[in-house]
Order: C-alpha cells, then structure tokens, then sequence
C-alpha cells in the first residue's frame, strides 16, 4: 500500500500537482492491517495527517473493512467514491456498508490462492485509481511506475505496469468520477466539543492494565489470508506437533488428544501446515473458508461488518 | 537422565497461558520461544522489558500475559529486575507479602538490547548475583524498527543497514562466552524449534537461584525475508547445520546439549533466507560462504577436541 | 529533637533516615556521594532497616528506582548534574508510571566544559519530566523538604516523584545548624507506605508501564500526569501548613522575604538566595524599599502565589545561576509567562545570569543589580540580560588562556 500510495503521488506529482503522500505506521507488522494516504492539489498542500473528508478510498483487502480499528470508511461522506478490490458487485458493498456513495468494484485478478501473494494489487490499485481522478495521464501512470519500481529490474517493472495499466484501461466508463472536495468554511463549521479534562487518581490514569491476557479480545484472525484446516482423520494426536509450534498458541489439545484451533485467534502462518507430521493440516485461501462458512452458519450474531 | 518433567515430547504442554490476540508478525520466533517458556515458568511471574518487538506484547489495554508485566527502557530492563526483586525479597522480609505472593523476575530482552546498550546494566546485575532470570530473543538485527544491523548479526547478512553485496561485514558477537565469563548460575543456548530441549532448560533455570541467562535464535519472516511458515524449518536447519549450538553452562561448565551429528553444510540455512540471498544470485559468493562454512566447522573442531580432552564443551548423555 | 551541626548531604541522609526509607539503588557522583555513604554506613550499623544496591549508571539507578517503587517500597535515591542527565530519560519514564519517591539532587554545573561546582541547568532540565522540584537554600530546609516531599510524593492527589534540590558545595559540603526531630514523630508525620493499586503480586497480575499507541490515549495520560502535577500546589500548602504545626518551621510554596512593601524585588532560588536576603537588608537600611522572592516549589509553578506577592512591584531583578543556550536564564521566562497579561502595572523584569559553576555573586552585585533594576524601572526600559562578569576575571581567563598556549596557536605557532 506504501507503494501505491507513492506511485499514485508520483503520478500526480508527474501531472503538476503539489502532493503529499505518506503510509501510516504502527510498528511494523507483517500480516496486520497498514493504510497510506495521497494529498493532491494544485496549490500547495498545506493540512497535515490523517485524510479527515477523503474524496476517494481505496480498498486493497477488503476483509478489511469489517476490522473497526482499520476505520476504513472514517470520514466518507455520499461524495466519496469508494473503490475495492472484490469480487462481489457495487450493490452487495453499498448494502452491506449502508453507504449512498459512489461504489467501484475492482475485479480481483486471482494470481494465487492466497491474497498476500497478490503482489501487483497495489499497481492495479493505483492505476486504477488515478483514471478515476481524471487529472492523470496514462504516460504518467508509466513514469510513476517506472519511478518507483526502478530499484526492482525491468520484469518486475513490466508485471505491475501491465497490472496498472489494465486497471487504468477497466475504469474508462467512471474516468474522472473523482472530485476535489471542499475544506470546512469557518462560517459554518462544527465547534470542537472541548472539555476541561478532569483530574483523576492514579488509580485509574496511570498507564497500567489490571487483568490478565485482556489481548483475547484482539481478534488476529482477521489478518489471515489463508486458513490451516485440520483433516481429523489424518490427525494422529502425536506430541502435538502444531500445538507445541504454534508461536500464538492458538492450538490446544481436547481431553481426546486432537488439537483445536482458535480461528479468532490465527493469524495464517501456516507453520502447522509445514510442521504436522502426517500432513493432516491444509491451507485453504480464508475468502472461501470464511464464506463457505457464512454459507452454512445459521443466523450467528455478527459482529463484523457495517459501520462501528 | 537427570530429573526433569519432560522427558518426551508428549509431556509438552498442550495448552498454553499466553494470551493470544498479540500483535507479533505472523510466524514470529521469538514468540514461539516466548509462548513455550511461558507455558513452563507460568504465571508467577513478572516480565521485565527492554524495548524492542515484544514491548508491543502489551500495548494498552491489551497484554497477553496472565501475570505481570513492567515495561522500562531499552537499555535497562535487567535494572528494573533489579528494583524488582529487591523490593518484593524487602516486602517478603517486612512479612507484608507471603511467600505465595512471591513472583519469579524475568528480564525479556531482544538481541538489539542485550548485546548492545543493555549489556552493561546485565553484566552488573549477574555481578551482584541477582535472582532473575534473563531471556534474549535474538532476531539479528534491530527487529522493531525495521531490522537494522546489531551487534548479533551475523557475517554477510542483508539488513537495512548492510545492503551491499556482501551483505554486513561485522561478526556476530559470542554473547554466551560474554554471558558465562561473569560466572552466572546458569546459562543456556536454545530455539523455539527444539521445544524439548528448551523446556528442560527452562524447567531447569526455573528450579535454580541466582542469574540465569537464556539465550534463544529467533528466526524472524519480517526481518530474514522468509515465508513464515518456514520459521520452524529454519530454526531446526540452525541446530542441524551447527550454525546454533544448543550448549549451557552449569557448574563452571560449557555442557553441549545436542553436537549434530552430519552437520547439513551451512548453505542449507541460509539459502532459505532472503538476507543470504546475494550470497547464492546473481553470482555465488564463495568467499563468504566458504568462511561461514569454516566458521562452524572450526567451532566444532574446537568442541570435539574439548571433548577428547574431556575440557570445555562436553556432550550431555541422551541428548534430544 | 536535637540541634547540630550538618552538611547539606548530612542533613538529606537524615531526611531519609527519618522518612523510613526502604530501598535505595545508589550511584556515586560528587557532590552528592557523602548522601549514600552516609546512609550505607547507618545501613551496615543496623542503625537504617534498608536496603542499599550500587547500580552501575545513573541511568539503571532511576530504573531500579522506579520498579522498586512500582512493586511497593518506598524508595529514595540522590545523584546531581551528569548523573541526572545520564538519567534523563528514565526521569520522564518513572514519573509516567505514576509512582512516588524522592530523589536529592545535589546541583552541579554541566559538562562541557566538565566542572564540579555548583549552578542550576541540571535540576532545571528536568523540569519538564514529571517530577516535582523542591528547591532549599540551607541544610535544615534539606532534611525538612525531604519529609515534605515524601507526603506530596505519596498523596493520592499526586502520586508523582519529588526531587529536593540542594546546592552542591554551599550546602551539600557545607555544615550548618540544623535540627534533627524526634524520630516517632517524624515517623508519624510520614506514615507507611500506601502503595495504592500499583504493586506486584502473584494474586494480582498486572502490566504496567505498558505502550500506548495513539494521540487520543496518549494525551490522556500525559494531561493526567500534568492535572496530577498541579495538583501538588494545593497538596504542598497543606503538608506545609502541617509540617509547621507539627515542628515549628514554616515553609511555604513562595518564600517571601520583606516583599509587603518593597517596590523592588530579587527572584533567585537556591543557597545563594540566603546572600540575596542580607543584601534586602543592607539596602533597606540605605532606604531602598526592596524584598527577596524565593520559589521553593518549582515544579509545580507556583504562578498564584508569585503573581499576588509582585502585583503592584515596579521592578524585579530575575537573578538566573543557569543558562539556556540561545535564549537566556530559564527563571527570567518562567517569570515572563506568569506575568504576562497582568496589565500595565506589571513590574519590569530584568534579568541577570551569574553563579554558574559556582561563581559566587558578591554583595557588591547585589546592590548594583538593585540599582540597574531602579534605573530600568524609572526610564521603562529593560537593558538586555546581564552576563555577571568582570574585567578583572577576564583578565584572570586571559592568563589561563595564556598558560594553555591559547595566542601562540591562533598565531600559527608550533
């Protein structure tokens, strides 16, 4: 996503306009989610963080949206157009997002079972996203491509440019659909709803959790792409192999001896799939499993999905 | 055997204290070795951190540790084990903790913390013969931020820091010789991969008194450029390939607790690894690989020979 | 109750000894080293039931210091200048674990150059971290502000830790008279410790210290450490009032010294403030109408007390033993923003830097700052800060800079 990012930048940047781009870390983390942010303008950019009132958002992964703490949709009103990655249709996402804007499905181009494969989704991204916003050429799409890739050799160059540019060609029919929008006018605006903070003991506001293993309400599973599935009748319940090795411990062991694997929990690194012994654990792409799983549930209390 | 509780894998735990839901990469070493070692020292514990990549094991309001915690600083974590224990061993005294109350202190350090900034605050604590327990995960290189070189990365490895076509040209510091110059209780060797093995080093750290010191290789996706799931795979090519001694010092001793027997060549592990990529493409490397290769082979020359001569570097009967 | 002669470092081993204190990782550094020796030497006696740890830095002490107290002690630890630098970062570290104990610093000047007399741009370099700052300015105040500022550490409207400041070699090697109370009633002004919710305990697991990720979260803890902070203001002027009634001495936020009806005024902190006091009276027999202002609480600002004792002052002389590079003396601005938009009658401020490294400020100084401060008061117009120096010690530099073959390597000389 860095690199979309700063390939879209470099495109603008390529066209004339006074960008700012940047990524937006926690501490790194491979597998959890990371979003970035484009600033174009034809003045200088002068505003700083976080896009408050995004024009356009970008969605690579879509599982994406149902985290709360991604705040995918923070800030979108009906004017933003929103573009994602899927292979569901406009409708379903409106939907499911209760979202009156402009929804452009991209279509996912499966080059391998595992969606953290799909190395060119973020080219495919950005050349997507720069015909929506009209101003860019499809020369400065290469140039951009080209510029920021230029360390990577030309094969590598070659697959994401094709990628972009055939994303860039797909969004013909909503080409320039993307307006600048408006900043808040001091005339008109939403007082800040500051408060006197009031003092509170330590007890309470020193930096201290008073509990054990509160973590668990952290649902890691949503950063999976691929799902281990244990075939039970290949399981031989030996010393407990996947158990043992699992580095989150989201494998325990039932009274029987078989282990159990909390899908809350897993974050797909498939070291159990590498590891079992009798090869009892595949890996199956999470899109379908969890749809395959949404198909056969009966009503479940979701949690996911929708605004938060 | 001497008394241990594992004596096969089996007797490995099958259910596991720390809390999930922790935001390590996916495949993280460090944390298999951590997850293993908590499941044997337990809950009676209070985690002493130095920062690095497991300071986000408890990033507000969520810690997955089913006992305590203190976060301090990157360089001296092993003396906030030092104000720690001192003060529940003064409320023990004073008789306004029981005994029950007591928590074992343990220091969870990287390797960008202990065998750099945080080596002088260690060394004067395993002088003064504090009773904690020090636990490195060693991921070679400055992890958190982005796998910067440290002074535990090894020869020719790509970092962030070293990203020409030799790759680091520094050595990896031999912090177990440093560790057991200072004479500590206990000092050992391991990886999450061997968990039989690291569980009896635990188990055994756990039951002594005084500064226990382990040491475990944290094969790393993020920072080694691998595909997680291999993280086992190379952690065991680390003891097959000889490259990672499983040894400790007990008694005044350096005992080994496994000698590969066919040694894999070195290539073995590092070919799995994007860092030693350059080594082997466009062109091999024979230079280094040859010294790397010397390198292991020298260390084990130099332990059998110890061994002949009934010296340093004796091997533990009924190893794995 | 007995009345002896004590250094300052004396006096703050006293001041713990009396607090009951139980642990303290020590480090030695001059000039506060006599502080530790002396508590070893009570501990080793049986005469202290405390513990004492050499760590081996400042920086692992401050450490120590504040895990012991996050597990449940009462802590106390000393060190000055170099030591409290090294010692930074763990300074705005233990205060954010919201845990108190106090720290004796014994102020010395900064390396470089490297010296060993006294000024103040160390303990005001910390003035930032979350630490409160009791500044002394004779031995008897050391011990009694230790005492003081283990009930502010501990009060639960505060929970923060306390630095008593003291001057290295003016007070710290320096005897004076000093009363060291009964040690029950000391015992009964302190109290045991309360270690509230924060401690270590195998039935109780907790994480502290722990990271916080975004600016939301994080401000919340950093403006509760400051509400925390302030609220040391009031605390402080209960303690003291209570310490007075207990033992007689009065110590409050703002030591005010002839101010009622001064129309000048010197601002100063520390040991040499007691210099500042006989110069007000000599003046005032010359028929000036002056007062002395000394802060004995620094952090938090005591910016009521100080506005209510300068309104209607038409000068005061900021006397600063520190420096801030590029800027100038550190009490002259924190003056500066207190009375900044208390009208037209607000006294003109003139500032005056002296005293670092120990170089003294003679009664002479004195008089003349009185006067340039009239001067600026009656034309209403301030000179630029004053760098207290002389032709006489420039000249002494010039011989030393001589010796050190200064000229001839300028010249291209050998």
């Amino acid at each position: 996503m860095k690199t979309a990012s700063r390939i879209l930048g470099t495109a603008f940047f390529v066209e004339g306009f006074e960008v700012q781009d940047a990524p937006r870390y926690g501490a790194e983390r491979r597998g959890a989610p990371i979003f970035a942010y484009v600033r174009a303008s034809r003045n200088s950019v002068n505003e700083r963080g976080i896009i408050r009132r995004p024009d356009l958002i970008i969605v690579a992964d879509e599982t994406l949206v149902r985290i709360p703490g991604a705040g995918v949709m923070c800030g979108a009103t009906e004017r933003t157009v929103l573009l994602v990655s899927t292979g569901e249709t406009a409708m379903v996402w409106g939907e499911r997002l209760s979202f009156s804007g402009p929804v452009i499905p991209l279509p996912l181009v499966a080059e391998s079972e595992d969606r953290l494969e799909a190395r060119y989704i973020g080219a495919a991204c950005a050349g997507a996203a720069a015909r929506l916003v009209g101003d860019i050429s499809r020369e400065a799409l290469e140039r951009a491509i080209r510029d920021e890739l230029a360390s990577r050799g030309e094969k590598v160059v070659r697959r994401n440019l094709d990628q972009a540019l055939e994303a860039y060609d797909l969004m013909a029919a909503h080409a320039g659909c993307v307006a600048q929008g408006e900043e808040v006018s001091p005339e008109a605006y939403k007082k800040p709803d500051w408060i006197d903070l009031p003092f509170e003991g330590a007890r309470l506001s020193a930096p201290v959790i008073h509990g054990a293993a509160t973590s668990e309400g952290v649902r890691t599973g949503l950063w999976r792409t691929m799902r281990p599935v244990i075939d039970y009748g290949q399981c031989n319940r030996c010393w407990w192999v996947c158990s043992t090795l699992c580095p989150d411990g989201t494998i325990c062991v039932n009274e029987e001896g078989y282990p159990q694997l909390d899908y809350e929990h897993c974050k797909g690194c498939m070291i159990c799939v590498a590891q079992c012994p009798s090869h009892a654990i595949r890996a199956v792409p999470e899109h379908e499993a969890a749809s395959d799983e949404a198909g056969s549930a009966a009503s479940r209390p979701s949690s996911e999905g929708g605004r938060s | 055997m001497p008394d241990t509780k594992f004596h096969r894998k089996k007797d490995l735990p099958s259910t596991h204290l720390l809390g999930t839901g922790t935001p390590m990469c996916a495949g993280c070493g460090g944390l298999e070795a951590v997850h293993e070692i908590y499941d044997i020292l337990g809950e009676k514990t209070v985690f002493v951190n130095a920062a690095g990549c497991m300071t986000l094991l408890s990033v507000y309001p969520f810690t997955p540790f089913r006992g305590s915690w203190l976060y301090t600083s990157m360089a001296s974590a092993a003396a906030g084990a030092q104000g720690v224990r001192d003060a529940l061993d003064i409320l023990l005294a004073k008789g306004r903790i029981t005994p029950e109350e007591d928590l074992q202190v343990v220091v969870l350090a990287g390797d960008g913390s202990t065998y750099g900034m945080g080596l002088s605050a260690a060394s004067s604590a395993i002088e003064r013969g504090l009773d904690f327990i020090y636990i490195c995960y060693d991921n070679e290189g400055y992890g958190n931020t982005g796998q910067q070189s440290s002074d535990a990365t090894p020869h020719g490895a790509r970092t962030a820091t070293s990203r020409g076509s030799r790759g680091f040209p520094g050595y990896k510091k031999d912090l177990f010789s440093i560790w057991t110059a200072h004479k500590p209780a206990y000092a050992a060797t391991a990886v999450g991969a061997e968990p039989l093995d690291l569980a009896r080093k635990i188990e055994k750290a756990g039951d002594l008194k005084g500064p226990r010191l382990i040491l475990t290789l944290a094969p790393c996706p993020t920072g080694w450029d691998y595909n997680p799931r291999e993280s086992v795979e190379i952690g065991k090519l680390a003891v097959k390939t000889g490259l990672w001694p499983l040894k400790e010092y007990i008694d005044g001793k350096v005992v080994h607790t496994h000698i590969p027997t066919q040694r894999l060549p070195v290539e073995e592990y590092l070919k799995r690894q994007g860092r030693f990529a350059h080594l082997f493409a466009p062109e091999r490397n024979e230079a280094i690989l040859s010294e790397l290769q010397a390198m292991v082979d020298t260390y084990w020359e130099e332990v059998s020979t110890g061994l002949e001569s009934g010296g340093k570097g004796s091997c533990k009967e009924g190893s794995k | 109750m007995k009345r002896t002669l004590l250094t300052g470092n004396g006096a703050a081993a006293w001041g713990a000894r009396l607090a009951r204190v139980e642990y303290v990782p020590a480090f030695p550094i001059t000039p506060q080293t006599e502080i530790i020796e002396t508590l070893s030497k009570w501990i080793d006696n049986g005469e202290m039931d405390c513990r004492m740890v050499t760590l081996e830095s400042e920086h692992s002490m401050m450490t120590a210091a504040g895990a012991a107290a996050v597990a449940g002690v009462r802590v106390f630890t000393a060190t000055s200048s170099q030591g409290l630098l090294y010692a930074l970062e763990m300074l705005y570290t233990v205060a954010g674990w919201r845990v108190p104990f106090v720290l004796v610093n014994v102020s010395r000047g900064l390396s470089a150059p490297i010296t060993l007399e006294p000024d103040h741009n160390d303990i005001l370099a910390a003035r930032d971290s979350g630490f409160l700052q009791i500044h002394c300015s004779t031995c008897q105040e050391v011990l009694d502000s230790t005492l003081i500022a283990y009930r502010l550490a501990e009060h639960e409207r505060v929970r923060l830790p306390v630095i008593v400041n003291m001057d290295g070699f003016y007070l710290s090697f320096t005897r004076e008279p000093v009363e060291i109370m009964d040690t029950e009633a000391a015992g009964r002004f302190i109290g045991s410790y309360d270690p509230e919710n924060i401690q270590f305990r195998a039935s109780m697991p907790i994480s502290q210290a722990v990271a916080v990720i975004g600016g939301s979260p994080y401000s919340y803890f950093r403006y509760e450490t400051h509400l925390a902070a302030m609220n040391g203001l009031g605390v402080y002027d209960e303690i003291a009032e209570e310490f007075t009634r207990t033992f007689g001495r009065s110590y409050e936020a703002v030591e005010a010294y002839r101010t009622e009806d001064a129309e000048f005024v010197f601002f100063m902190i520390g040991s040499f403030a007691t210099k500042a006091r006989d110069a007000v009276d000599r003046l005032r027999e010359a028929g000036w109408a002056v007062g002395l202002l000394r802060p004995r609480l620094l952090r938090p600002f005591p910016e009521d007390h100080i506005r209510r004792a300068l309104a209607g002052k038409r000068g005061v002389a900021v006397i600063d033993q520190n420096i801030s590079m590029g800027k100038g003396g550190v009490l002259y601005m924190e003056l500066a923003s207190a009375l900044c938009g208390q009208g037209k009658t607000a006294p003109v401020l003139v500032s005056f830097i002296g005293g670092l490294g120990g170089r003294d400020i003679n009664l002479e100084e004195f008089y003349e700052i009185a006067s340039v401060t009239r001067k600026a008061a009656d034309e209403g117009r301030v000179p630029p800060p004053r760098l207290l120096y002389t032709a006489e010690e420039l000249k002494e530099v010039r011989k030393l800079q001589a010796i050190a073959q200064v000229e001839r390597r300028e010249l291209g000389g050998r």
